[in-house]
């Protein structure tokens, strides 16, 4: 079982930016456009929390409209570090289902398939990446087992 | 019809009985008589147009002036003059061509019955549906995302 390491917001933002290119998308924000300052601001905006997974970020921010519905995102393919965070929403969140927003092509796609999300459709040139606008990718999971409590 | 911007003495128009975040939001019927009404904040940043137009208003939020996209929610009042259709056509006109952005995109809720005519009507297709996503009538019922292009 992957370790999971809270961040705080400004090594959230810092670790976001080391992460590069797998971060662009997190959450909605784009550590390449945005500086310091700002991410922190969106992510605080969000009420997401960002951890650190080994080599990995992972985060969630909850759903406003349904508290037991969270955002998630991750930034890389590791399987393992995504499992952590599923985890952490159900038994800490009670989450009963995830909802995640990747860019087609995105590394945390392969995550997801293995984590056992499905994909809900394609939102049209919903970002734009380095001069070209791209395709954003829903995935919906639903939790394996609720809380026990 | 034109959209025009948000006056304090529009507050009114924030408070009604539709979804939260909805596009094309309509009063629901049957609305709860314990349920608090929906209420929009009044724009603050530069993330957030807020515009009005007879009985119903129009908020653009989340926007991204460097991609152009922005999500679009709507409440119109029961006796509005404005028909649904009419604001809809507006709210794309002026995300378009006065706010200069690309792409609009919002929440539609299938379980509320939506005229989805004057959604496709208005340049909005169906692109991705969340199940689970929003708290209604006392279960957890599916939301849909619907998008428009500005081609040019």
């Amino acid at each position: 079982m992957t370790d999971l390491i809270p961040l705080d917001p400004a090594s959230a933002a810092a670790g976001l930016r080391e992460a590069g290119e797998g971060a662009r998308g997190f959450l909605g924000v784009d550590p390449v456009t945005e500086n310091d300052a700002l991410l922190t601001r969106r992510l605080a905006a969000l009420d997401a929390q960002v951890f650190r997974a080994g080599d990995t970020l992972v985060g969630a921010a909850p759903n406003p409209h349904q508290p037991r519905q969270a955002y998630v995102a991750s930034t890389s393919a590791d399987e393992a570090a995504l499992r952590a965070l599923l985890g952490f929403l159900v038994t800490y969140r009670r989450a009963t289902s995830y909802v995640a927003l990747v860019e087609r092509g995105a590394a945390a796609t392969e995550a997801l398939r293995r984590c056992g999300f499905a994909e809900r459709g394609a939102l049209r040139d919903h970002r734009h990446r380095s001069g070209a606008p791209v395709d954003v990718l829903v995935w919906f999971g639903k939790a394996a087992e609720t809380c026990p409590s | 019809m034109r959209l025009r911007g948000y006056r304090d003495g529009d507050r009114a128009l924030l408070t009604g009985r539709w979804l939260p975040g909805e596009l094309l939001g309509l009063p629901l019927p049957g609305w709860p008589p314990l349920a608090e009404p929906t209420t929009v904040p009044p724009p603050s940043g530069p993330g957030d147009e807020l515009c009005v137009a007879p009985g119903a208003f129009v908020r653009y939020t989340d926007i991204d002036w460097v991609g152009r996209g922005a999500r679009v929610e709507t409440g119109r009042a029961p006796d509005a003059p404005t028909p649904p259709e009419a604001l809809l056509e507006a709210a794309v006109a002026h995300g378009f061509h006065r706010l200069n952005l690309r792409r609009l995109y919002g929440w539609v809720t299938p379980a509320a019955p939506a005229p989805t005519t004057a959604l496709t009507e208005a340049g909005f297709t169906r692109e991705a549906s969340v199940p689970e996503h929003l708290w209604l009538g006392g279960r957890a019922v599916e939301r849909e995302i619907w998008g428009a292009l500005r081609h040019d």
